[in-house]
């Protein structure tokens, strides 16, 4: 009774999938819908209209500025199910499923030399892919994964473990939710100015604030990421 | 003149790059075991990618653009060699016995 009703429902989710792939124009086609309508556009005019000179930006924190509120609540969502998956119940209720070549390894002093000598350097490039991607590619995402691998090598030297975490934990907690709180707060601003979520002012004399508002999301996001990144490691590491 | 040298140059190192990467791919698949494909992986990272870049900043001097290829080789010469110390440290610490001819006595 199972085994033909998982057939027929695979069938009806794949011959449907299969029919639209096969109707998907050929890569580079100039036809296709995705050159035809809105890109021309977006590449003669996102700049002016939205004030970020790289065009990738401009659709992504403004022509859509709402995917990308969804995309980084879908990543704040997997950290939060990790977390309510991996979080005993009760207080030191995981030490038996500790995976990983014992925690009794103290760091590598070479390993350690090298991290804290490139550490700086790697700060100072996630910083900079975040702010330059207003105007080159980066960006938020971009800088946020950079900055979060810093960190994970970070807590290899400076973690403490979980009883004495570096940052408290509530303080943590807020900073992996920033990408969606700089979105929220951003978001409202814009519908007090202009009437519409996620709303930038138009008006030349207010093309700071615009800017500032990008810049409070890039940074939302690359802050977010990042803590988001090393709580992800941290959890699922397995001390 | 000088161009020939230099282009005779990069060449050759890109060329020994190339050797130590089909040397280092040769090691990673049939030598026999953990420590020495870490190894042999490890000398392709340094070494071959170490040799091409340094042909690239040659091929592209003086254009800045060298510069950036140099730090590129520093980051190269810093992180592969320590990430193939942490994994070979990693293995010991776990109890791996290194490989040894068959019949050899451990010490």
């Amino acid at each position: 009774m199972k085994k033909p009703l998982v057939a027929v429902t695979l069938a009806a989710a794949a011959v449907p999938m299969l029919i639209g792939v096969a109707a998907l124009p050929r890569p580079g086609d100039p036809t296709a819908p995705a050159h035809t309508h809105v890109a021309a556009h977006y590449i003669e005019a996102g700049a002016r209209e939205t004030g970020a000179d790289n065009r990738v930006t401009a659709v992504l924190l403004n022509y859509r500025a709402f995917d990308t509120f969804g995309e980084v609540l879908v990543i704040f969502a997997a950290l939060a199910a990790v977390i309510a998956v991996r979080s005993p119940a009760t207080p030191g209720g995981r030490a038996d499923d500790m995976p990983g070549p014992g925690p009794g390894l103290p760091i590598s002093p070479v390993v350690a030399f090298i991290i804290r000598l490139t550490a700086p350097f790697i700060a100072l490039f996630g910083a900079f892919v975040i702010f330059r991607g207003h105007v080159s590619p980066g960006g938020g995402f971009q800088g946020g994964v950079i900055l979060g691998a810093l960190l994970v090598l970070l807590s290899l030297v400076l973690g403490r473990g979980a009883e004495r975490p570096l940052l408290a934990v509530p303080l943590a907690r807020w900073l992996q939710a920033a990408a969606p709180l700089a979105f929220t707060g951003v978001g409202l601003l814009g519908l007090a100015l202009t009437g519409a979520l996620l709303g930038y002012p138009a008006e030349p004399e207010r093309h700071a604030l615009r800017e500032l508002m990008m810049i409070t999301l890039d940074v939302g996001i690359g802050i977010g990421g990042a803590m988001i990144i090393l709580g992800l490691f941290l959890e699922m590491r397995g001390d | 003149m000088t161009g020939m040298l230099l282009h005779a140059l990069t060449i050759a190192l890109a060329v020994t790059g190339a050797l130590f990467f089909l040397a280092g791919t040769l090691g990673l698949l049939r030598l026999p075991d953990f420590y020495s494909r870490v190894h042999a992986a490890t000398k392709c990272d340094t070494v071959g990618a170490g040799a091409i870049l340094l042909a690239l900043a040659i091929h592209v001097a003086p254009h800045p653009e060298a510069l950036k290829i140099l730090v590129l080789l520093l980051l190269v010469l810093l992180s592969s060699p320590t990430s193939g110390h942490a994994l070979a440290r990693a293995a010991h610490h776990t109890g791996l016995e290194p490989w040894r001819r068959p019949g050899e006595r451990a010490r």
